[in-house]
């Protein structure tokens, strides 16, 4: 059959609408349309709300009583209208009044100078908050190997800085700080609730005693989470040349390494 | 007789019962270091409550006498259902030697001459010899570059080649997993040392001494009551503190988290959830102990 190009052009062209057309009637018709398939809506923690029995608590009451006192400022006890006197010492950072020694936490809450007003953050050129004279000897910030994470405001709210925000806005106290943490460092904070990251003391058989566990803060300072080195405690005395481990013994001074494997000519070849 | 024999016989005479007192001279001695109960105990397995009774007295007097405190001795028996396992971090551990130290001080080791249950061996990263692994190091602090830590103590082996090369059976696996030894009935001659394949047995040389104020008065009997010179002794997963539902000693000093311990027989018990889900493996597979003693990486 000869035909010419352009008349073969038309007819696939007619053919595929035709198609199409079909396929579309067929869709919007068709009596059973599969269902849109729903995924289930992402539930999301919700922070309670402070409770008012324990604001009317002091903040060393309610940390005598192993409360929250996170989520208290200097105003939950000083007269709003009478702000509290800060002195600063010599180096420009905040001298903490010696009765409130035990509120530590408080040391690295924010809010309990700045209250209310949006803080102003300088930064430097490479992008990390530059840290505020005054508050050298409070915060050290490293959090990450590489320092990405030095924004103040990635953790915590903007206006309310007792109160930390995930990326996706949640609202978080201080006391639910293991939220903030697992909304980066998910499989860190599976584990963690595990029982596999992190320490657990106290009784395994939980029938007989309680399992303590730490919360994230307890080991890591959030501002600087890696733990710091240690002084590690003395080796073993002399030092050993037998055995698994005494590979580097010549090393560490020892007087004779390579002794003969026969320990029973040895006297005291081990432990002394 | 004459009197020349006479002489020579009496001088004779003299001269032997004279040895004979010298020989026998230490003797004199034992009976401080060894009581004739002691000596006269049977094997653990063969105590009836009322001999064990008898025998925890025993030894509190003893204790009392030596150390002028008075001790809490007890013999803790397994549980019902329960098989201890213990899980290790590799990757968490600072090698800060914690664990050693609390061992020592929970178990009434010997300060001098010095016995420490666990090693810390510390080994470049990227390699896994541990034969060629450092116990002896002493930096200004840990963790150090480019090294990780590998804390190795008495593994409770399934398998254990240390119970069956025992020739009077002084040491045995106890039905919750943690091998034992009768230091009553153990006669010092270090065929289960020789037989581990983990260097986890330890063997007091000599009569072990700690200092009054650092005796751990809580004690159990196969586990911490103080050794005495020739016997062996290891690591048994502080029976005392575990076999009342604690964890040991090591574990709860740990400032990293990386010792893990539980009845692995529960299926919601951390060791049991580690061994399901991490990446683990057992120090010397290829010699078949089946250990007890695992050990993980994170991720």
């Amino acid at each position: 059959m000869s035909m010419r190009p352009g008349q073969k052009t038309n007819l696939v062209i007619g053919g595929l609408v035709v198609l199409f057309l079909g396929l579309a009637a067929s869709f919007a018709f068709s009596p059973n349309p599969a269902p849109v398939r729903q995924d289930p809506a992402l539930t999301r923690v919700v922070a309670p709300a402070p409770q008012v029995a324990t604001l009317r608590m002091t903040a060393p009451q309610l940390a005598a009583g192993g409360g929250d006192a996170s989520i208290l400022d200097c105003y939950a006890c000083h007269d709003e209208k009478k702000s509290p006197t800060v002195k600063m010492g010599a180096d420009g950072a905040i001298v903490f009044p010696k009765e409130h020694a035990d509120l530590r936490l408080m040391m690295a809450n924010c809010s309990t100078c700045h209250v209310g007003k949006k803080l102003e953050v300088e930064y430097a050129k490479n992008g990390d908050v530059v840290m505020p004279k005054a508050h050298e000897d409070l915060l050290k910030m490293g959090h990450g190997r590489n320092n990405r994470n030095t924004n103040c405001f990635n953790c915590h709210s903007q206006t309310k800085l007792n109160e930390l925000v995930t990326r996706d806005g949640t609202r978080l106290t201080f006391a639910q700080a293991p939220l903030l943490c697992a909304s980066c460092h998910g499989p860190t904070y599976r584990d963690w609730e595990l029982g596999v990251h992190g320490r657990t003391n106290g009784y395994w058989d939980t029938s007989q005693g309680k399992a303590v566990r730490q919360d994230c803060n307890a080991c890591h300072d959030p501002h600087g989470p890696a733990i710091p080195q240690i002084i590690p405690f003395p080796g073993p005395k002399p030092v050993l040349t037998h055995g698994l481990g005494s590979a580097g013994a010549a090393e560490h001074g020892a007087a004779e390494v390579g002794t003969p494997k026969s320990e029973g000519a040895q006297p005291k070849p081990e432990t002394k | 007789m004459s009197r020349r024999s006479f002489l020579r016989g009496s001088t004779a005479a003299a001269a032997g019962v004279a040895a004979m007192a010298a020989g026998l001279a230490p003797l004199r001695k034992l009976g401080e270091a060894i009581s004739v109960d002691q000596f006269l105990q049977q094997h653990y397995k063969e105590l009836s409550p009322a001999d064990m009774d008898k025998v925890l007295r025993r030894i509190e007097n003893e204790v009392e006498r030596q150390y002028g405190v008075r001790p809490h001795v007890r013999d803790y028996k397994p549980m019902n259902g329960v098989e201890y396992v213990y899980a290790l971090n590799v990757t968490r551990c600072v090698g800060c030697r914690k664990c050693v130290h609390a061992c020592v001080a929970e178990n009434n080791q010997s300060r001098d001459p010095e016995i420490q249950y666990i090693r810390v061996l510390k080994m470049p990263n990227g390699t896994f010899d541990v034969e060629k692994g450092d116990v002896n190091y002493a930096p200004e602090s840990v963790p150090e570059k480019g090294f990780f830590y590998m804390p190795v103590q008495c593994h409770q082996c399934k398998n254990p080649p240390c119970t069956k090369v025992c020739p009077v059976k002084a040491t045995w696996t106890e039905p919750d997993g943690i091998t034992v030894i009768d230091y009553n009935w153990c006669i010092g001659c270090r065929y289960c040392e020789a037989a581990c394949p983990y260097f986890a047995r330890r063997f007091n040389f000599s009569e072990p001494t700690i200092p009054k104020e650092k005796l751990n008065p809580e004690m159990s009997y196969l586990g911490n009551q103080p050794r005495h010179k020739g016997v062996m002794e290891k690591c048994h997963f502080c029976i005392q503190r575990t076999r009342v539902g604690r964890y040991p000693a090591c574990l709860e000093v740990c400032p990293t988290g990386s010792r893990k311990f539980g009845n692995i027989l529960d299926p919601s018990s951390e060791v049991a959830h580690i061994l399901r889900e991490k990446r683990v493996f057992v120090l010397k597979e290829e010699v078949g102990t089946l250990p007890r003693f695992f050990y993980y990486f994170d991720v």
